[in-house]
């Protein structure tokens, strides 16, 4: 019978309950979508990266093998952990020289403040001009590598080795602020912190693509341990390299920088006054190199664990190609003993700006479900209305508030789930569109989505039939039935 | 026949004279207002079993609201009213939809039929909310009032007359002590009226209590007892001779 009622009530309210059904229909389709595309995007704009280019680190070889395989400290082991600066230009000698976008050394030390504050410091070139081997005049950095950082001040120069650019987190802790001075005192011994490991969770603009300079595996770098580092002079440029004592620089903040992550407890210097600080001339425990790429296939795949494995032919192929295996390769081959990986964890780098795109795809899920909300609690309100006389007999025939509550309740929440469903539906086909415009390929339907909208939606559903329910609790049979 | 029962004629404002025990439904100085505007003042009287009484009177005399009270839909503003001894003046409006859901059977002037409802599920509405839903015994009670062809109509496919008859079907399927119905034939012509009159008396033949509000001395007549009210007193409980 009660069904029988419900079923009859829709069918008599079929434009006010087509209303609801297509409310809530356009409220979900826009929330199944953008959940849909919320939960797939990680692997959208991982692809998406991959598809610019990769990002390549290149440490010494020692450091690498290691830290990644025993979880050693390098230096702390008294292993080489560190190269020379100048062997960077290299990478644009390589077979794909050209599409090496933008590269700089890094050396990542431990330093201390007056008042015993130790902090991560990274020298790093600032739109270094250089003359390659090739010839060539070119100018790189950070500056590039890092466009995305929001900067209060001004980018460090070439040269400008008096000036530091602080993290905001930082700069707020030791009250900095841009034209400040702050002293940096190079500290030796292993450290605990890894400064290295800064870019795991750089928000990088999908364009840039650029990662952490040390994979947040390693830890090369801030061994004061001067003795094994000095070997590092064998350099093949033949610049000089020396280690000595690490010292002290007062230098004044030039900038304060709102990465996003890591890095805004850390502080960026040039390379020179990193080598200054920390003792180590000529040195760097790193280079970061930014590469278009092609992404990878099979082939890039097999190679990439043995380069040896691939016949002739398919090796000409894979060596031709921009594949970031390839390049790495081939920077392996230019400089020597050192390792060059594509970082792997692009999530890291892009880890922010997802979530930026999800909490706003979610912002538009809460908005479309508060839309839809409030679109209900009018039509169930009218609804109600008409069937004030309806209600207020049922009442008298001795239903219960919360029978009379219930067949409201119930009609509005069949109504509204037919609604769902056909939203979800319409929503995976929006979330296809948004997937093919937006990201280049299909949005995989994740399944978590049904039971999240559907507990979103009867919650609409109950939130938006509140108002008129409380009205309905309300309604004495004796004033409808009589004609009050 | 247990319509024999003593027909004094009370005064406006005296109790009812014999609070027998076995009183259906007894009134004691019941009053009802709105603000300032007194609906009922100082009502008693008492109702028998298997009585059947008319409650006449000029619009606004507080017909409705009487009504509505001894319907468990509102309550006085004092005053106690006993329903098979029980006050219901004092009770929660939970216990009050209870007590209409199981003893009372509610005819309205204007029908009040569910419009996308058939006839049939019209009655089997109240037995859903009463108990469980029996269609032959739904079905038997429109033979009753001579409607088993239409079951199947929708009001809107009914005469007035016939939509009353609904109503009245809805009102006894779940076999209440107290009928009360509110001008039951006022929005009738006289066939109709006829028809609803001829199936008042079958009930009241059949040992149900009936109150009946009514314009119509005709149908007022029909009852043994007519209570007229007049600006919410109690003028006069006239005895209608058979
Ligand atoms: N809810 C209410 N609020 C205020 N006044 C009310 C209310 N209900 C009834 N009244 C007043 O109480 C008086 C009695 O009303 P009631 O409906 O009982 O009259 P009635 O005898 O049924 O009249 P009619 O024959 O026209 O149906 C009227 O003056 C009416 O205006
Ligand atoms: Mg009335």
């Amino acid at each position: 019978m009660f069904i029988r009622m419900i079923i009859k009530v829709i069918a008599r309210q079929r434009t006010k309950m087509l209303m609801i059904a297509l409310t809530v229909a356009l409220g979900s389709s826009l929330a199944s979508a953008m959940l849909n595309v919320m939960l797939d995007v990680g692997d959208k704009v991982n692809r998406e990266l991959k598809a610019y280019g990769a990002n390549i680190t290149v440490q010494p070889k020692g450091a690498l093998l290691l830290s990644d395989l025993y979880g050693l400290d390098a230096a702390a082991a008294g292993v080489d952990a560190y190269l020379p600066a100048s062997e960077a230009a290299k990478v644009k000698t390589i077979f794909w020289a050209y599409n090496v976008v933008d590269f700089t050394p890094l050396l990542s030390l431990q330093a201390e403040t007056p008042s015993g504050r130790e902090v991560a410091v990274t020298g790093a070139w600032f739109s270094h001009q250089q003359s390659l081997p090739t010839g060539e005049e070119l100018q790189s950095g950070i500056d590039n590598l890092r466009s995305w950082w929001e900067i209060e001040g001004s980018w460090l120069v070439d040269g400008e080795d008096d000036g530091v650019m602080v993290g905001v987190t930082l700069a707020e802790e030791l009250g900095l602020e841009v034209g400040d001075q702050i002293t940096l005192s190079g500290l030796t011994g292993a450290t605990t912190d890894d400064p290295a490991d800064s870019g795991t969770a750089d928000p990088a603009p999908a364009g840039t693509g650029t990662t952490d300079p040390a994979s947040g595996t390693t830890d090369p770098a801030v061994s004061g341990d001067a003795g094994t580092a000095g070997t590092a002079a064998t350099t093949t440029s033949g610049e000089a390299t020396a280690v000595s004592a690490p010292t002290s620089r007062t230098l004044t903040v030039r900038a304060i920088i709102t990465a996003g992550g890591d890095e805004d407890n850390q502080a960026f210097v040039t390379l020179a006054c990193a080598q200054a600080i920390s003792g180590k001339t000529g040195l760097a425990t790193s280079i970061e190199v930014s590469a278009l790429t092609t992404p990878d296939n099979d082939l890039a795949r097999r190679a990439a664990q043995n380069p040896k494995s691939l016949s002739a032919k398919d090796y000409e192929t894979w060596y031709c190609t921009a594949y970031a295996s390839a390049i790495c390769y081939q920077i392996e081959e230019a400089i020597p003993g050192v390792v060059a990986k594509p970082v792997r964890q692009v999530a890291a780098s892009e880890g922010a700006i997802l979530e930026k795109t999800q909490l706003l795809m979610l912002f538009i899920t809460i908005l479309s479900m508060v839309g839809a909300g409030l679109g209900i609690s009018n039509l169930v309100s009218a609804s109600v209305m008409e069937r004030s006389a309806e209600i207020g007999l049922i009442k008298a025939l001795g239903a219960s508030d919360a029978a009379a509550a219930w067949l409201v309740l119930l009609s509005i929440l069949l109504t509204g789930l037919a609604g769902g469903v056909l939203g979800y539906l319409a929503g995976l086909g929006f979330a296809q569109i948004i997937g093919l415009g937006v990201f280049g390929s299909q949005i995989a339907a994740a399944p978590l989505v049904i039971p999240l909208l559907a507990v979103l939606l009867v919650l609409v559903l109950l939130l938006g039939s509140l108002p008129a329910l409380r009205s309905l609790l309300r309604l004495r049979p004796a004033e409808v039935l009589h004609g009050r | 026949m247990p319509s024999a029962t003593p027909t004094t004629a009370t005064p406006a404002a005296t109790p009812a004279s014999k609070p027998t025990s076995q009183a259906l439904l007894q009134l004691d100085a019941v009053t009802k207002s709105y603000g300032d505007l007194d609906a009922l003042r100082d009502i008693s009287f008492a109702v028998q079993p298997g009585e059947w009484v008319s409650i006449m009177g000029p619009s606004g005399s507080g017909k409705t609201t009487l009504m509505n009270i001894i319907g468990c839909m509102d309550k006085p503003t004092s005053g106690s009213v006993l329903l098979s001894g029980q006050d219901i003046s004092r009770e929660s409006p939970r216990a009050l939809t209870a007590i209409r859901r199981d003893h009372i059977g509610l005819v309205f002037q204007q029908f009040h039929l569910i419009a996308y409802l058939s006839a049939l599920e019209n009655v089997m509405v109240a037995q859903y909310y009463h108990s469980l839903v029996d269609e032959a015994e739904a079905l038997q009670a429109l033979e009753r009032v001579g409607l088993a062809k239409r079951a199947n109509h929708l009001p809107a496919q009914l005469s007035g007359g016939e939509q009353q008859r609904v109503c009245i079907a809805r009102a006894l399927i779940n076999r209440p002590q107290l009928i009360l119905a509110d001008e039951p034939t006022g929005n009738l012509d006289e066939d109709n009226e006829l028809k609803v009159m001829a199936i008042l008396r079958e009930l009241h033949d059949e040992g149900h209590t009936l109150i009946v509000v009514t314009h119509d001395p005709e149908v007022a007549s029909a009852a043994q007892r007519t209570i007229i009210l007049e600006h919410g007193h109690l003028k006069e409980i006239r005895n209608n001779q058979p």
